[in-house]
């Protein structure tokens, strides 16, 4: 009897995580789907990974001090990934809602941007890896910084659905 | 035959022929070549269907055979089911040939972890009361499909972090798979633990799920998609914003 208690609780339980996923699909409220791009500062991202920048504080500073720099370096790059991250979130919904569009070269856009800002959603994914890994051995991992023109290219194409939406 | 017998094998055989309608609309709305596993898996489950059927009316329920082809076709259809999960995985990135192999490593090295943990609860919560069950075999399966429910999660959760709508069909197809894999457990538990008058309830009731699944599947070949999602609503102008931001640090 007990497992049947036990796999009763885990099956409600599952069924209430199906029930949500439903909920979420079909009635959840629109406006909350909406959502907007974060604001990025890519220059500062780029300097935060910039290969350069590291080897230059690793030259110029005390190897204790270098680590603790470099530890608030990737912290701060982590927050910028996450950033990004959520972008191409909202890049992907808008390539979805541009795939749906009857002009034909507006849904063609639509799906390019939904396969770049997949790309760049599981860059961002791997990053964030990356950077924790980085975070645990500062003085030997670099942060990468091969996002930025994926981001640039698909907010570029994002940004030129607007005019061949309106052409 | 009394009412419990036709309710019974109209459980048995009506989903099971509405499996060839699913198929049959999945080839008329081109949904046959997005989900080929799962074209094929209702196929083999209609296929096994007519050979359990075919020994049940010569040999009855009991028999060795019929166990032994039930055992064998039981775990085709959970190899399909783990095909299927995997196709809808990797459905976002089905143009992108080198990231969707290294997402099914990760996914079939999730699958693994998840597998030895179910078998672990599952094993564990039947060693007390099931020394002496006949078939081990169903333990096993039954690990399955709780693994199953644990990949099914993995592939919303992965949707959810792409921020990327599943095609009606695809969440059709996994809203199904959930209740299926969900109940078979609960109704392998519910048998061992029911006086024996009661052996036909547990069946029964994952039959009729398993009835409700295939209507689901039904409907969701039907259904055309429906795009809610406001065009112009979307942040198109932050992204244009952004984007001539951008412009303006990259020429600096």
């Amino acid at each position: 009897m007990t497992a049947l208690i036990i796999l009763a609780s885990a099956v409600v339980a599952f069924l209430f995580f199906l029930f949500f996923q439903v909920w979420r699909r079909y009635f959840r409220p629109a406006e909350v789907a909406a959502a907007q791009l974060i604001p990025v500062d890519l220059e500062a991202f780029e300097n935060l990974t910039d290969p350069e920048e590291v080897r230059f504080l690793r030259n110029h500073l005390p190897p204790q001090q270098f680590r603790a720099i470099q530890r608030t370096r990737i912290h701060a790059a982590k927050v910028y990934v996450a950033a990004l991250s959520e972008n191409a979130g909202v890049l992907v919904s808008l390539g979805q809602s541009a795939r749906s569009q009857p002009d034909p070269e507006v849904a063609a856009a639509g799906v390019d941007i939904v396969q770049r800002a997949i790309k760049l959603k599981v860059w961002c994914l791997f990053s964030l890896l990356q950077l924790n890994a980085a975070l645990l051995f500062p003085a030997r991992m670099a942060p990468t910084n091969g996002i930025t023109h994926r981001y640039l290219l698909v907010t570029y194409m994002a940004a030129n659905l607007g005019a061949k939406s309106a052409a | 035959m009394d009412f419990q017998h036709f309710i019974w094998f109209y459980f048995w055989i009506a989903p099971h022929l509405l499996l060839l309608a699913v198929a049959a609309f999945m080839l008329r709305n081109g949904l046959r070549k997005g989900f080929p596993v799962f074209f094929s898996y209702l196929i083999f489950e209609f296929l096994q269907f007519c050979l359990l059927f075919a020994v049940h009316s010569y040999q009855g329920v009991v028999t060795p055979l019929y166990a032994k082809i039930d055992m064998f076709c039981r775990a085709g259809s959970i190899a399909f089911r783990f095909g299927i999960l995997q196709e809808l995985f990797e459905s976002p990135l089905a143009d992108n040939v080198p990231l969707r192999r290294a997402m099914a490593r990760i996914l079939n090295l999730g699958t693994a972890v998840l597998v030895v943990l179910a078998l672990v609860f599952v094993g564990s919560l039947y060693y007390s009361i099931l020394n002496d069950r006949p078939f081990a075999g169903y333990v096993v399966i039954e690990a399955l499909n709780a693994a199953q429910c644990g990949v099914l999660a993995l592939v919303f959760f992965w949707h959810r972090f792409l921020g990327l709508r599943m095609s009606s069909f695809a969440f059709g197809i996994a809203v199904g798979m959930g209740l299926a894999a969900g109940m078979e457990p609960f109704g392998q538990a519910l048998s061992v633990s029911l006086p024996l008058q009661y052996f036909r309830i547990p069946g029964l009731l994952q039959m009729a799920t398993y009835h409700v699944v295939v209507l689901l599947w039904l409907y969701f070949a039907l259904a055309r998609e429906r795009i809610t999602f406001d065009f112009k609503a979307v942040p198109l102008l932050s992204v244009r914003e952004q984007a001539a931001e951008l412009g303006r640090i990259t020429h600096l």
